[in-house]
């Protein structure tokens, strides 16, 4: 009944006009970003936020959500068309969409994506309803100790998914956590990394940085290294789309399953959509009794990955809302916006903000319902727009990039902040040391420094208060167990497996 | 690309270093339980460790194909030099004319535009910068010594 009460809620608020074309705004834009390349989530999202602050926030809100799983529609049209990946969580699509594609099948291919979400994404929605609130309950339990038990099992948790090089993975987190840092200290009251610069006493804002290690960085990578590919030329009709009886019953279970391992992994701190993504497909594969056809144009091989991907950017709302936990840059970025609007997201949020809860909640069906109909009827449009010139987006990128840093306090410092940051991010891209722990490490910085000092007063300086209570120490032995993975792993390989992949 | 590594894992010892310098002179451990250097002093601590880590295992191994500087480096170069001069430009030309300014002159770079099709898209971009950020958004950016 209460959720029947939360759907009216939330309905009545996503309903109104404005609302419904925030939505629309939000999934067209994140098509196209999806599809553009060069360009991401959490970048559209941060070049955008600044441009909101006057924006009632739940508006802007369904208009950021609309983005982060449109994006995901999105890149799924590149990936099957051209082999190339819009994004990173459509990467697994390409190996048997643009096989499809090859065989005249990219309408199916591109339809069965389109579906996969809509159906996963929407049974994604409705667990997040009856899961948020009940996480946000269990939530409140939670003091000091495990505030910091948790964020150190999200840092954990970055070295297990957070690529090849875990001790890259470990310095890019602990550079967050030092960015986090600097400004005057909220207990004590001293400036710390500073250096005697005014601009730095308030901290270094997380949008500058979002702006230049997302954007621009992202700039000059794809101007070193651009992403290039043909367009497979094929007339498509709208009976191209239709999935045939044999592609349905071979697609309905990897669905299926997809959205649950998408789920599930979404809302794991930094698990992501990507990794969610990864996993459908290669749990797809190990379930298949003819593994044969993936790699060759096999229909589950894009509908387990694609569905995935949008159940894991629906799931990943329940710890951003209910734990003020974000797990993925997308999800930090929508984190920074909360702070701007001056919100707290936590298991607060669904007693004082209900109405933003829930019609940010409603609005996904919504979403998800119009990226349906646009998926099926104006793919054309969206194709037209990978022949956009690339200086144009990086044009767009750079403005909205130096907009964005100049307008958080209208000052040049921040522009050059942003300049540097974007610098920054370039060259550890090509060093291979992965940025979004630094970003996971930056937005959380602040919440684990203060749950850990005030954890420690509270204990008179004993660490022991995070081994006492349960919660925090299945927190701990997981964050322990995250961090001895690279080590597990050499064990695992010397002993006679050399092939195991645990990151695969 | 093992030297720039190496060059990288320098840097981020170095880095480390340096917080574990500045963070002793914060205060460790107040009566009211850490202080302000209690955070950073530990994140030098692991940066360093992880540093020196990463150099020593740079250094037991050979070095790959793939090199720092690509055939495209010296492009992302030239758009990233535009930038700064760009942004040097911004408090005299205002963003809307600074910026397309910006585009004009990499679509020019980028090599494949004719200057007419370019200062088109610049004026096309300035009249844009203008009218959605200063004047609908109401974004109060600098507007130069033109003040437009």
């Amino acid at each position: 009944m209460e959720l029947l009460n939360n759907l009216y809620t939330g309905f009545s608020i996503a309903l109104t006009f404005n609302n419904v074309v925030y939505c629309l705004v939000g999934v067209l834009f994140g098509q196209i970003v999806g599809v553009l390349p060069g360009i991401g989530a959490p970048t559209a999202i941060a070049l955008l936020l600044p441009l909101t602050y006057k924006v009632n926030p739940t508006s802007a809100l369904i208009m950021f959500a609309g983005i982060y799983y449109g994006v995901a529609y999105g890149g799924t049209i590149t990936s099957v068309l051209i082999n190339v990946p819009g994004e990173s969580s459509t990467v697994m699509t390409c190996i048997d969409g643009y096989q499809m594609a090859q065989k005249g099948r990219a309408g199916a291919a591109l339809s069965v994506a389109a579906i996969g979400s809509f159906l996963a994404g929407t049974i994604s929605i409705i667990i997040l309803m009856a899961f948020a609130p009940a996480l946000a309950r269990f939530a409140l339990r939670f003091g000091p100790p495990e505030y910091f038990a948790l964020t150190a099992m999200a840092f954990g948790l970055l070295t297990v998914f957070g690529g090849e090089q875990p001790i890259k993975t470990i310095i890019s987190t602990m550079f967050g956590l030092l960015i986090a840092t600097i400004g005057l200290d909220v207990v004590s009251g001293m400036p710390r990394f500073a250096f005697g610069v005014p601009q730095l006493l308030g901290g270094i804002d997380f949008i500058v940085i979002i702006c230049g290690m997302f954007g621009v960085a992202e700039v000059f990578s794809s101007i070193e290294e651009p992403e290039e590919g043909e367009i497979i030329k094929q007339k498509m009709h709208l009976r191209d789309l239709f999935l045939t009886w044999e592609e349905w019953i071979a697609s309905r279970w990897a669905i299926v399953r997809g959205g649950v391992i998408g789920f599930i992994v979404g809302m794991i701190p930094a698990g992501g959509i990507t990794t969610a993504s990864f996993l459908a497909y290669l749990g797809e594969k190990r379930f298949s009794k003819h593994p044969e056809r993936f790699g060759k144009g096999a229909i589950e091989g894009v509908a387990a990955p694609e569905s995935a991907n949008n159940s894991a950017s629906i799931s990943g709302f329940a710890p951003l809302l209910a734990l003020g936990i974000p797990g993925s840059p997308t999800t930090a970025v929508m984190l920074a916006g909360f702070m701007m609007w001056g919100i707290r997201p936590g298991p607060m949020l669904f007693k004082t903000n209900p109405d933003l809860v829930w019609g940010l909640i409603s609005s996904m069906y919504i979403g998800n319902f119009l990226l349906l109909l646009i998926n099926i009827f104006l793919i054309p449009a969206f194709v037209a727009m990978l022949r956009l010139p690339y200086t144009i987006i990086m044009g767009f990128i750079v403005i909205f990039a130096s907009v964005g840093a100049y307008s958080v306090n209208n000052n040049f410092f921040d522009v050059w902040m942003m300049l540097g940051f974007a610098v920054l991010g370039y060259l550890m891209r090509k060093l291979q040391y992965p940025i979004v722990p630094l970003v996971l490490g930056l937005v959380l910085g602040n919440l684990s420094e203060n749950s850990l000092r005030q954890a420690l007063l509270i204990s008179g300086g004993s660490f022991s208060i995070f081994f006492n209570r349960p919660i925090s120490l299945l927190f701990i032995i997981a964050a322990i167990l995250a961090y001895l993975t690279p080590v597990l792993r050499w064990a695992w390989k010397s002993v006679g497996h050399p092939k195991a992949q645990v990151n695969a | 690309m093992r030297l720039a590594n190496l060059i990288g894992g320098v840097f981020v010892l170095i880095l480390g270093l340096a917080v574990v310098f500045f963070s002793l002179q914060l205060t460790y451990y107040s009566e009211f339980g850490p202080g302000p250097g209690f955070l950073p002093l530990w994140v030098g601590i692991i940066i360093s460790a992880c540093a020196i880590y990463v150099v020593i295992d740079l250094l037991r191994k050979q070095g790959g194909k793939e090199e720092f500087f690509k055939l495209r480096t010296r492009l992302g170069l030239q758009i990233f030099i535009t930038i700064i001069i760009t942004f040097l430009l911004l408090p005299l030309l205002g963003f809307a004319i600074g910026l397309a300014f910006f585009i004009g002159v990499t679509m020019r770079m980028m090599g494949k535009h004719r200057w007419a099709p370019c200062a088109l898209t610049a004026i096309i971009t300035a009249i844009g910068i203008h009218f959605i950020f200063i004047s609908w958004l109401t974004i109060p950016l600098p507007r130069g010594l033109i003040g437009w």
